[in-house]
């Protein structure tokens, strides 16, 4: 019987699982008095629904209501002085729990503080662009767009940025397979040449593995030419090539090794 | 007075050189190779190298042109993606005939440790490649050897060859 | 395989002529100034750049589908082809990221975080002069080119004596560095920084007081702190805009809150401002790297950091305990497996903020990640530089925001 792969997470995963094996999970420190974060926390939940909020690895993490992370984001910039977006992307969840979780990596350049504003998107749902906050998330949601094909609502230019317009698929998300799907494989040559030219170009090899020695058409050995399609199953002539030619070059002194100098340092 | 006199008959002496059309155009092609630098990722910094102070590629009578009009042979340095390809291909067909095209690099050799969706594994899929160069990033020593096999790779060939039809792009 | 191929001409988003009178030019993918393979639509009305549309994506070999589909051991040398011209900086950002995800970050030993900020300084000063270098040409300074390329090609020696490798290092491991400093390093590394001002002499001779540089580069690309905060601008291309903020200074991490350093800013806020900023930072750097030099010979021996359940032990205890094997080989067929959680990790690289964010569900392959590279921000920048300015200012504007397009793309 062959194999059942799921079709919704085509990743690739670990052969080997152990039973027992528990994961541990990073630390999350509890926001409280005295934090550096207590304040900003404080004031953000006094505001918006906050889901959850945590530090991880000296960064705070808030999870917030996706239909709320516009006005979120704003606050975050204009009255708790994170006044740069790093960062913005998504993480599939699809095949877990049907959407995605779409992050906001900020940092405040006067108290160097960083923190991360989380929240949910189901499938199929837009955001809200935040690039009248921020214009670098013009690019950023650009690209999660190109990538995932989440969809920013009020964005001055919703296209892909990163594949070709006539792109098909979302190559970040689980369903995608690495080395692409049909469309991707013949994409160039599609392009270029057309259709019917798949047979003579041929398809891609995609195995790093794989070495034909005895294929004469692709590759020549230096030193053991020969001619293009040749057999070498019983072996190929030495042909000696150096870059001297033997009767020498056409108006090009012969070069002498005797008088040549070696130097024993580059410098 | 006499003994300033040339003797035309010794070796040497002789003003006039005797060879054939093929050796000359040849010669010339090959002490002029023009690079296109079509640089696309990491090995064009080491094809910038190899141009540069220490390596000194204009020993070999190549000069990097920046237009596709002036060029002989074609560097592709560097990985070529999917949303590239149809460029490089125009590219191709806007150089003058006789043309040559080195692939300098595991990414454009064969698409290299690249294996993903927007990669092209391996430039040959686009255009004829003449000279493919090994490394990642092959050092500029690697480039050189190339231009030096090359230029023995065009001495050997006709010089008048039975060129495939134009086509305007 | 001479085919006919049925490219059609090209003109499918340009219109030549307008009735506003306006012009569309169309500059790369493949230019030589493009620095890579930017394309960038522009609009002009006469000379004067109306319009920017950046194109980027020429590069986009998925590196982090990549990542998602590779150990963390197996990802490392592919961040070498990310910022290629610093390839080190790239290794050190991704190590860190990982280490801090797994706790290990205090557990790398001193000489392996000595060896490691040689190296992030040493690429610094490579990506620096490249930058010049580039930049220079770009802008019609063609011996500066020669010149800089001279004193790289020295520190690329020093590189390849460490590591092998003159463009992609992988030098940096996750938990320490693989290798000693080979034996005559410091030496040479003291001579090239007995060297290097000299050279840096050289470049600023050349162009300090150089009629056409100034001319060119002066009120060339204003970049005011209020658009560079809005399209998160990093590095020296921020600080040029006279907010002094270095994550070595602000979050210090290795030991760069043990070495003495400046951070060089400046308020002018145009090209010619980013150009002695950048000098300043070669020299802030050889400052660095010659404190380390002492810090090195006063080290213990220790390459890698002591966490069993995540690296390999030393190739001594491989060779002579039977547990240390097992857990090498499982750690190489399978993978570490970090624990749940997540982490975005900032480094200073030559470029600016260069940061790796990693979603880990426990398993060997990552399940997100996310490079946020300096230079995609700087590149999405040109849109609102660009207006404003000449056409023959913008191959000036792309020189000068040092961008890189293994790490636009990625």
């Amino acid at each position: 019987m062959r194999e059942y792969r799921p079709k919704k997470d085509v990743q690739k995963k670990s052969y080997y699982r152990d039973r027992f094996y528990v994961a541990p999970q990073v630390p999350r420190e509890k926001i409280e008095e005295g934090s550096r974060f207590f304040d900003d926390v404080k004031s953000l939940g006094s505001k918006f629904e906050v889901k959850d909020s945590y530090v991880e690895i000296n960064q705070l993490v808030v999870i917030v209501e996706s239909s709320s992370i516009f006005e979120v984001i704003g606050y975050m910039k204009n009255s708790l002085s994170y006044d740069i977006l790093n960062e913005m992307s998504a993480i599939d969840y699809v095949a877990k729990c049907g959407g995605f979780e779409i992050f906001y990596q900020m940092l405040s350049l006067s108290t160097t503080k960083r923190a991360r504003i989380k929240c949910f998107l189901k499938e199929g749902e837009a955001i809200e662009s935040v690039s009248s906050h921020f214009r670098c998330a013009d690019w950023s949601e650009r690209e999660m767009y190109d990538m995932f094909g989440i969809r920013a609502n009020n964005h001055p230019y919703m296209k892909r940025i990163l594949m070709p317009d006539d792109w098909e698929g979302h190559p970040l998300l689980k369903t995608y397979p690495l080395q692409g799907d049909e469309f991707a494989q013949w994409y160039e040559v599609d392009k270029i040449f057309g259709k019917e030219y798949r047979e003579v170009v041929g398809p891609e090899n995609r195995d790093g593995a794989m070495i034909d020695r005895y294929d004469t058409k692709r590759f020549s050995r230096i030193g053991h030419e020969v001619e293009y399609g040749a057999s070498i199953d019983l072996g190929e002539p030495d042909t000696n090539l150096k870059y001297q030619e033997e009767k020498g070059v056409f108006l090009i002194k012969k070069l002498k090794p005797e008088i040549s100098k070696e130097l024993e340092k580059r410098k | 007075m006499a003994q300033h006199q040339v003797n035309y008959t010794k070796d040497g002496g002789l003003p006039v050189m005797l060879t054939t059309v093929d050796h000359l155009i040849n010669w010339g092609r090959s002490n002029s190779m023009w690079f296109l630098t079509y640089g696309l990722a990491c090995c064009a910094i080491e094809m910038m190298a190899s141009g540069a102070s220490r390596y000194d590629f204009d020993r070999f009578g190549t000069i990097f042109r920046a237009s596709p009009r002036q060029a002989d042979v074609m560097v592709v340095a560097g990985t070529l993606t999917k949303k590239h390809a149809e460029f490089i291909r125009r590219l191709y067909d806007q150089m003058t005939e006789p043309k040559w095209v080195i692939s300098m690099g595991s990414c454009a050799n064969t698409g290299g440790m690249f294996n993903t969706y927007a990669t092209v594994q391996g430039v040959d899929r686009v255009i004829p490649v003449d000279i493919y160069l090994p490394g990642c990033a092959p050092r500029p020593e690697t480039l050189q050897y190339a231009a030096m096999l090359l230029q023995q790779k065009i001495r050997r060939e006709r010089a008048f060859k039975k060129l495939p039809k134009k086509r305007l792009v | 395989m001479q085919q006919v191929n049925r490219l059609s001409p090209f003109f499918e988003n340009l219109v030549f002529e307008r009735s506003d009178n306006h012009m569309i030019v169309n500059f790369g993918p493949q230019h030589p100034s493009a620095h890579g393979q930017l394309r960038l639509i522009l609009e002009l009305a006469g000379e004067m750049v109306v319009k920017a549309h950046p194109d980027i994506g020429y590069l986009h070999r998925g590196m982090e589908k990549m990542g998602e589909n590779m150990i963390y051991n197996e990802f490392l040398p592919t961040t070498d082809r990310m910022d290629y011209i610093a390839a080190s900086a790239n290794n050190y950002a991704f190590a860190l990221a990982v280490e801090r995800l797994l706790g290990i970050e205090d557990k790398v030993p001193r000489r392996a975080k000595i060896i490691r900020m040689m190296l992030l300084e040493l690429n610094r000063i490579i990506s620096h002069l490249f930058w010049l270098a580039t930049h220079a040409l770009d802008v019609g300074a063609m011996s500066v080119f020669l010149y800089c390329f001279r004193e790289r090609e020295f520190a690329m020696d020093l590189m390849e004596d460490y590591c092998g490798a003159r463009l992609t290092h992988s030098a940096v491991r996750i938990g320490g560095v693989p290798l000693d400093l080979p034996e005559g390093w410091l030496e040479s590394l003291s001579k090239f920084l007995d060297h290097m001002p000299e050279g840096i002499a050289d470049y600023e001779g050349l162009l300090d007081q150089n009629r056409i540089w100034k001319m060119r580069l002066e009120d060339v690309g204003n970049l005011t702190p209020e658009m560079a905060k809005s399209w998160g601008v990093s590095g020296p291309t921020l600080r040029g805009s006279g907010i002094k903020y270095d994550i070595r200074k602000e979050e210090p991490y290795e030991l760069y809150d043990e070495v003495e350093f400046d951070i060089p800013f400046c308020d002018a806020r145009d090209s010619y401002g980013r150009y002695k900023l950048y000098m300043q930072e070669m020299r802030e750097s050889l400052k660095i790297l010659a404190q380390l030099i002492p810090m090195y010979k006063e080290s213990e021996h220790g390459l890698m950091a002591h966490a069993p359940k995540y690296l390999s032990a030393t190739k001594e205890d491989m060779m002579t305990q039977n547990y240390s094997l097992m857990q090498h080989f499982v750690l190489v067929t399978q993978g570490m497996r970090p624990p749940v959680g997540e982490v975005y990790a900032p480094t200073e690289s030559p470029k600016g903020e260069l940061g790796f964010f990693i979603r880990s569900e426990g398993e060997p392959y990552a399940y997100r990640l996310k490079i946020r590279a300096p230079s995609f921000f700087h590149t999405g920048l040109l849109t609102d530089l660009l207006p404003g300015h000449y056409l023959a200012d913008v191959v000036t504007i792309i020189g000068n925001l040092n961008i890189v397009f293994g790490e636009i793309d990625r």
